[in-house]
């Protein structure tokens, strides 16, 4: 998951003040006196209390940092402040929302964080869902004049570990997941864009609702084939063959620039073939065109590879009696890690192979390899 | 009915008035022949209200309605007696009659804020199955100012957008109303038909847009192979207007585009950068004329020719019309001087022959047979060009 940084906010313009509490960074350093750091934590806090005190601290980048590293004390010191943080990132007139969702981004990492996280969540207010304030937040366009709350993003892919999460993003009853699809092409931040991925993603872990997933009522294969498509010219039969939204691109269209999310998305589809019949509702869409495409193009070895493996689940054999769902398919031990060591051999050839094939063009023109 | 009041406890008062009946007739029964009608008119026992009511022939009804529209009872009552009389006719599928009474109630300008809105969202589906989605949707949005979180109201308007095709606006509706109740299921179901029908819409717009581009495309490189070939066109007005030279080949060429022939046949390039015309022959001696859909610029005239006169044409009377000896020939852009075309030649070197001019992207030619006394009188006073 993304780091969350803290952007400078709006400046007091005293070089005091801020030399004043940027004296209390040594004391929050991890390594400090335990008590101390408590103490420290409470001033910081303290200074939360007043305008010109909250102005203050957005301004200091390197205390927020050491705050947001500092969560167990932290919320030793102050265990209503994953709440009280919440309550300020989702508050539609706060200006610093996106420093507080920032700041959640990254104590949800951790797992004492982020079960806390949940349970302010829940307690929220009576009758609406934090979670469903917190989606909202996310899926509404100037949601908050003064913070784009990109950072939602990644808090809510770290809260979607959690099972609880997971129920409420994939209740049939409500339009949760469906709201969230179409940020997948927000070009504006790929922050956000990082965050709802790895949400899907983890959402994919639930095979039981894949058959829900890939039907009409949430239709989620096309919005993860559309980052990974281009605006190849394909042949009529092939193109019916598409899924609505992946048909007649411009030549315009551009594939999503950041590898680590083309790797979310693969992933994503993945998982949604470990079922027979996700495995054949996958091939009906016209997977197998996208990725083919996507593989010429793709220039980051570790997302071609991932793109190979796509591919040979989606034109390899059905698998045996007892393995229909590869999600819950027993792996021996020893098997594992046979299966993870030929994996890094393959990894390494593959990468000795590019460095060797670079190092020749490189001679070839006379220029330093980069 | 006539009848005198008994004095309830005074049964010799019952005796008598029991009495009476014997020797006194009953005025107020029905008519024996006619009792089927005057039943019907009795309010209690009627099937079917009349739709106009008419204080003679129904004077028992005319007298309930002004009960229940007495202009003495509060706005709020009177609001409400026409909400219901809009609900019965809803019921009853007369949408019309219903908007009439939703449209009375509305005219009460009641100060209860929640019978308007509601007033205004029945109206709003009545108006909806009359097809009339414009003003349901604006009676909709009525309803949202005095109730902004009128769920009834939040649904007739995203029906209403997905009527009139505005399926993005039918999403958002949708997206509002569950804010309030997240688990509304008819708007969950209207979402899902909404976004699929606006990506649907989207794919279309650009199979479109890709459709345009590509014949722009083609047409680009048509009138690029005309131009590399120096071949002449000129547009269908071409003796009326004396600017016709300033116009640029792009814009004839656009006009013979749209301008279509009656078999719709069009010019074409192949894959080896061949161009294949439509082409008119004509016959003056006999007013007759043959099409050809698809002349390869690089075939010959006597091609076409052995091919269109294997068998002998219907107008052909004297039978004379054969291969070998029909003559070819053009007529310049003014009309008055022939050339001769050798039936060798092939369509692209006639073309290229700077006296010949192609009108409406259809190039023409006149066939006639060289022996005959039509085609001697024909050529008669007119300059006639032998051309290699």
């Amino acid at each position: 998951m993304r780091e969350g940084r803290a952007s400078p906010g709006a400046s007091s313009g005293n070089v005091c003040p801020e030399a004043e509490a940027a004296k209390l960074l040594p004391f929050l350093a991890p390594g400090a006196r335990a008590d101390l750091q408590a103490a420290a934590v409470q001033h910081v806090l303290a200074l939360t209390g007043a305008e010109s005190g909250r102005q203050l601290l957005a301004g200091q980048q390197a205390l927020l940092q050491a705050l947001s590293d500092l969560h167990e004390p932290l919320l030793a010191a102050d265990p209503g402040l994953p709440a009280r943080l919440l309550g300020r990132a989702l508050d539609p007139q706060w200006p610093w929302a996106e420093e507080a969702a920032a700041t959640l981004a990254n104590l949800s990492r951790e797992p004492a964080p982020c079960a806390a996280l949940m349970a302010a969540l829940a307690a929220v207010e009576p009758g609406q869902s934090g979670l469903e304030r917190l989606v909202c937040a996310l899926c509404t366009r100037g949601y908050n004049a003064h913070a784009p709350l990109h950072y939602l993003g990644p808090l809510l892919s770290n809260l979607s570990q959690r099972p609880a999460a997971r129920a409420f993003l994939l209740d049939p009853d409500r339009c949760v997941v469906q709201r969230l699809l179409p940020l997948i092409q927000r070009s504006d931040s790929s922050v956000r864009r990082g965050g709802v991925v790895g949400t899907l993603r983890n959402c994919c872990f639930e095979h039981r609702h894949h058959e829900w997933l890939l039907g009409p009522e949430v239709d989620i294969l096309p919005f993860l084939l559309l980052p990974l498509a281009g605006p190849e010219d394909f042949s009529e039969e092939e193109m019916n063959r598409l899924p609505v939204d992946l048909q007649y691109l411009p030549p315009e269209k551009q594939r999503e620039p950041d590898a680590d999310i083309r790797k979310m998305l693969i992933e994503a589809i993945m998982l949604l073939t470990a079922t027979a019949p996700g495995r054949q509702q996958v091939r009906d869409q016209g997977t197998y065109l996208i990725l083919r495409e996507l593989h010429t193009w793709e220039p980051e070895p570790d997302v071609r590879l991932a793109c190979e493996k796509l591919i040979q689940v989606l034109i390899g054999d059905e698998p045996e009696y007892g393995m229909e769902n590869l999600l819950e398919v027993q792996v021996p031990e020893d098997v594992e890690r046979q299966l993870q060591q030929l994996d890094r051999e393959q990894q390494q050839q593959q990468l000795d192979r590019e460095q060797q094939q670079l190092a020749q063009e490189s001679r070839v023109e006379g220029t330093a390899p980069t | 009915m006539e009848r005198s009041q008994p004095d309830a406890a005074d049964d010799n008062a019952m005796d008598s008035f029991l009495d009476k009946f014997q020797s006194q007739p009953y005025r107020g029964g029905f008519h024996k022949d006619q009792w089927e009608e005057e039943f019907d008119k009795i309010p209690l026992f009627m099937k079917k209200a009349p739709s106009e009511i008419d204080p003679k022939e129904n004077p028992d009804l005319a007298c309930l309605q002004s009960i229940i529209f007495d202009e003495d009872r509060s706005p709020e009552e009177q609001a409400k007696t026409y909400k219901d009389e809009g609900n019965d006719y809803f019921k009853e599928k007369d949408y019309k009659k219903a908007v009439i009474s939703y449209t009375e109630g509305l005219k009460k300008k009641c100060a209860d804020p929640d019978l308007n809105a509601v007033l205004y969202t029945n109206r709003a589906a009545a108006q909806y199955h009359l097809g009339n989605f414009r003003s349901a949707l604006n009676d909709v949005m009525a309803a949202r100012k005095l109730k902004p979180c009128h769920l009834k109201a939040i649904v007739r308007g995203a029906l209403c957008h997905l009527e009139l095709k505005h399926f993005a606006e039918a999403v958002n509706w949708c997206d509002e109303g569950l804010q309030i109740d997240a688990k509304e299921k008819k708007l969950l179901e209207i979402r899902i038909k909404a976004d699929k029908l606006k990506r649907t819409e989207q794919r279309d717009v650009r199979k479109a847009k890709l459709k345009e581009k590509k014949e722009q495309n083609q047409n680009e490189a048509l009138l690029q192979a005309i131009k590399a070939r120096n071949i002449r066109l000129i547009s269908e007005a071409a003796g009326e207007d004396e600017d016709s030279a300033s116009e640029g080949i792009g814009e004839i060429f656009l006009d013979g585009l749209s301008s279509e022939n009656p078999y719709g046949a069009r010019l074409s390039l192949d894959d080896q950068g061949r161009l294949s015309w439509p082409v008119l022959f004509l016959y003056p001696e006999y007013a007759q004329s043959d099409f050809i859909s698809a002349f390869h610029e690089d075939s010959r005239f006597i091609d076409h020719l052995m091919v269109m006169f294997s068998e002998i044409p219907a107008w052909d009377s004297e039978q004379k019309y054969r291969p070998d000896n029909l003559e070819v020939y053009f007529e310049d852009e003014d009309g008055a001087e022939l050339y001769q075309v050798p039936p060798k030649s092939t369509l692209l070197q006639v073309l290229q022959h700077p006296r010949y001019s192609v009108k409406a992207l259809t190039p023409a030619f006149l066939v006639c047979v060289g022996s005959s006394s039509f085609c001697k009188n024909y050529l008669r006073g007119r300059q006639v060009h032998q051309i290699k």
